[in-house]
């Protein structure tokens, strides 16, 4: 039995000397264990950290074009979808261990996510937010008149928050994209993953490394946050709404704090998806995205509205999805719970199962469950880890009303029904909140360049300088060739 | 088997010292047939699990049932208006819903606290004088422990013995009074009442510079745990202050552990050591099992609790509690409640959901 060990933080300007360094072990007491060795660090070590990063980008980042940014991500991401690459090796060994997700789901979950991060997609990421990313580099024409250039953070902060493998990647490639700096604060629940990928981009790109430090502390030390706010101009956090208005509450008014609660995510399946030659695949569809990290993506689905009337019904389809839920189980066993994950479930299932008009479906082991109801409406959430609520409506035009009171928590609907419903079923439910529709079987996977929760990812981060058209004007006048 | 039959069986059986692991293995799948027969509820919950009294063939096999739908469901044989008490627990989870035992009557139940009692606090002693920190009855109709600490006080308290809080708060005065009296006159103590309530209790000797000496033989006995209604304790912590303020040694400061969801209590022997080893009588058995599949956990290895308590024989015998626990020789040991996990990731689990819901 060997035991890994490995560094959380990347501190640049601090002496690793210096620090000390506190171990914490992932994994069970067996044979796939692994020791995290986190640094302990004050509020001054923070800003000497952030001084340097803000250095670094000002001495190289800063004055690239953003096309060499791109072009080392690329380098970098091609390094991570090469299965013989120790990191990518790493990767796909520690992982598992770490967050207890399946081998094979970490592996293909990796390459399914590290792609969407290859030159082309991340143009088609600048380009969602800048038509012109030339913007990033140089003053550019504007269409009112004048010129506009767009200048990133100094120093962007990150708070992580989780155990989904790689969602670090989202924000420190914005970063990237936008030329700040970046001081992330990993998870304590996968607190390597950005540590790797910085490894990897030391590798193709030394400079652009520099520019990003990775920093660990026991989630909720207020002193801490509040010494990392302070030294950026823009901040990111993920987590709970409970720590979420924590975190904001050690910002200070100059930073700009942006946020990304918890949601929760539903399907829409039509009668045109239930006759007997679609519904098999719709159900394994579906399955997919429930099994895929167990739900716990805000894009993961909690309920499937499943409209009566086709000729599969509501119950039925319930049946199929169990189907499904039990192959993938063969396949890619659901991660072990926690002792109080599990305790919540058996609440939640004791409570879908005494609805009226409810039943619940699930095997002896209880690795997933299906409950299927036919009379309760209501969005409600599942209980996580392979637990469905299949709900059955006269008509999908009935959801976007019981989706209604929950506008700030909701985020993906998949829609699986024909083109004229798909515009006017997604029309309604953009008025109650949902900021992503996508098809079914791909809700956990965001197409490169998706606006999170709604929003701009990399306009958010910026300030546009602009040179009025008058003061263009004003300066010909005062050129040497002026009459 | 019909209630009578079946309630004067139980108190043969709770008398019965000599019972043996065969005779609570008969007389659990009798409580449960007539359980399976008279509790509709109970009945449609093992029927969705393939349990019936043709496939249950010994106690351990009797689908547990989790604390929560105790909230939801209406567990009983007989009907709930002609109760002789209805426990509910205090409804601080799940949206203020309450959980609720209904008992047609409580001569079980005071036969089963009685007993063990008796041997496993009073050390079969007859009396002694004894003071509650607690509400009665009247204070909280619907509250186990009130019935139960109102019990000891009837069955065990010499004269003198008293309750020491009321709607306003823990009567200091009198409290302190009676400990100098008993501590004057010799006369041994039990000092009995709600964990938090001790911690309170403390709080106000320090305030006022007092201590206590009370006489060999008195004991004290806390229940329920801090709860967030008073300063959270480390256990070491809690029981050096106890015995430093009461002059009453760890080993005779005995924690009860108990349930509305039970009509049977759990002790240790003392708190010399903390965590202690938690035991019940003979007419009740603990299980670790895992939560999901209810099946039993090796020795040793940590998981969730699951009592059949064969007094609980209007409810149901067997229950899936919240709490953590590892059996080890001679009982279980507590690790703490289980409830309440958060997502792992940035989806939302239920209780979030529920308290970000009703800020929207």
């Amino acid at each position: 039995m060997t035991t890994d060990v490995e560094y959380v933080g990347r501190l640049h300007g601090l002496d690793p000397e210096r620090i000390h360094w506190e171990p914490r072990q992932y994994g069970g007491d067996g044979e796939k264990s692994l020791i995290a060795l986190t640094p302990n660090l004050q509020s001054a070590d923070l800003s000497i950290i952030a001084s340097k990063v803000r250095l670094n980008a000002r001495n190289s980042v800063k004055t690239w074009p953003v096309d060499r940014v791109l072009t080392a991500i690329d380098q970098t991401v091609a390094r991570l979808l090469d299965r013989s690459h120790p990191v990518r090796k790493k990767m796909e060994h520690l992982l598992p261990i770490v967050t207890g997700y399946d081998e094979e789901m970490v592996r293909i979950g990796l390459t399914g996510y590290l792609k969407t991060f290859r030159k082309p997609q991340l143009q088609r990421f600048i380009t969602e937010d800048f038509p012109n990313p030339g913007i990033l580099d140089k003053f550019q024409p504007l269409v009112k008149g004048g010129f506009g250039r767009a200048f990133g953070p100094d120093l962007l902060a990150h708070v992580w928050a989780g155990n989904v493998p790689g969602l670090p990647l989202w924000t420190l490639i914005a970063g990237l994209l936008v030329k700040a700096a970046s001081v992330g604060k990993v998870a304590t629940a996968e607190p390597f993953f950005a540590g790797w990928f910085h490894d990897v981009l030391a590798e193709t790109d030394p400079e652009l490394a520099k520019t990003i430090a990775l920093v660990w502390w026991q989630g909720g030390n207020t002193e801490l946050e509040a010494g990392l706010f302070r030294e950026a101009d823009v901040a990111l956090a993920y987590g709970g709404d409970t720590a979420i208005a924590a975190l904001a509450a050690q910002a200070p008014a100059s930073t700009r704090f942006l946020a990304h609660g918890h949601k929760i995510s539903f399907g829409l399946i039509g009668r045109e998806a239930l006759d007997p030659s679609r519904a098999s695949s719709t159900a394994r569809k579906a399955a997919y995205d429930v099994v895929r990290y167990d739900q716990q993506g805000c894009y993961s689905p909690h309920v499937f509205f499943v409209e009566k009337g086709g000729a599969i019904s509501p119950e039925t389809f319930g049946t199929y999805i169990a189907q499904s839920l039990a192959s993938y189980e063969e396949k890619f066993p659901r991660r072990p719970l926690s002792l109080a994950e599990a305790s919540s479930l058996v609440e939640w299932r004791m409570a879908e199962e005494t609805r009226l008009g409810g039943k619940v479906v699930e095997p002896c082991n209880g690795n997933w469950t299906v409950s299927i109801q036919l009379q309760d409406r209501a969005l409600r959430p599942s209980g996580l880890n392979r637990t469905i609520r299949i709900v059955a409506v006269d008509d999908l035009e009935e959801t976007p009303i019981l989706s209604k009171p929950y506008k700030t928590l909701i985020q993906t609907a998949a829609i699986s029904a024909t083109p004229e419903r798909l515009f006017s079923l997604a029309s309604m439910l953009g008025e109650v909140g949902v900021t992503r529709v996508t098809a079914l079987g791909d809700m956990t996977s965001p197409e490169a360049g998706w606006h999170h929760d709604g929003r701009f990812n990399l306009l958010d981060l910026v300030r546009i300088t602009e040179i009025e058209a008058r003061a263009e004007t004003a300066a010909e006048d005062l050129a040497s060739y002026a009459d | 088997m019909d209630e009578a039959e079946v309630v004067s069986k139980l108190l043969t059986f709770i008398e019965n010292k000599n019972a043996v692991e065969a005779d609570f293995d008969q007389m659990a799948l009798s409580i449960f047939a007539y359980q399976f027969e008279h509790n509709l509820p109970f009945k449609k919950f093992c029927l969705a699990r393939g349990k019936t009294p043709k496939t249950v063939r010994h106690w351990a096999d009797i689908p547990a049932v989790p604390i929560s739908a105790f909230k939801t469901l209406d567990l009983t044989c007989s009907s709930p208006t002609s109760a002789e008490a209805t426990f509910m627990t205090s409804g601080t989870t799940q949206g203020g819903k309450r959980g609720k035992s209904y008992h047609p009557t409580l001569a079980v139940y005071n036969a089963s606290m009685r007993q063990n009692f008796l041997e496993r606090f009073m050390g079969n002693r007859e009396k002694l004088k004894i003071g509650i920190l607690f509400p009665p009855p009247v204070a909280m109709p619907n509250s186990s422990l009130a019935h139960y600490l109102e019990l000891a006080k009837q069955y065990f308290g010499s004269e003198g013995s008293s309750h020491f809080v009321r709607s306003n708060g823990i009567d200091y005065e009198r409290l302190f009074h009676s400990l100098e009296d008993a501590e004057e006159n010799g006369v041994s103590y039990g000092l009995l009442g709600a964990s938090f309530s001790f911690v309170h209790v403390l709080d106000e000797m320090e305030r006022q510079g007092r201590r206590f000496q009370l006489p060999p033989g008195s004991r004290l006995l806390d229940t329920g745990g801090f709860k967030g209604q008073s300063r959270e304790l480390e256990l070491d912590t809690f029981y050096d202050a106890l015995q430093n303020a009461f002059g009453v040694s760890r080993a005779n400061c005995i924690n009860m552990y108990g349930m509305t969801e039970l009509s049977t209590q759990f002790y240790d022997n003392g708190n010399a050591v903390c965590p202690s080893v938690k035991s019940g009588p003979h007419w009740i058995k603990t299980r670790v099992v895992d939560p999901l599949t209810g099946s039993s956990l090796p020795k040793g290895t940590t998981g969730v609790l699951a009592h059949t308590d064969l007094a609980h024989f209007n409810i149901v015998t067997t229950i899936l509690t919240e709490d953590a626990g590892v059996e080890v020789d001679e009982g279980f040991m507590l690790h703490g409640r289980v409830s309440g996990a958060e997502a792992q990731g940035c989806s939302m689990a239920v209780d979030e959901f529920l308290i970000s819901a009703a800020a929207n």
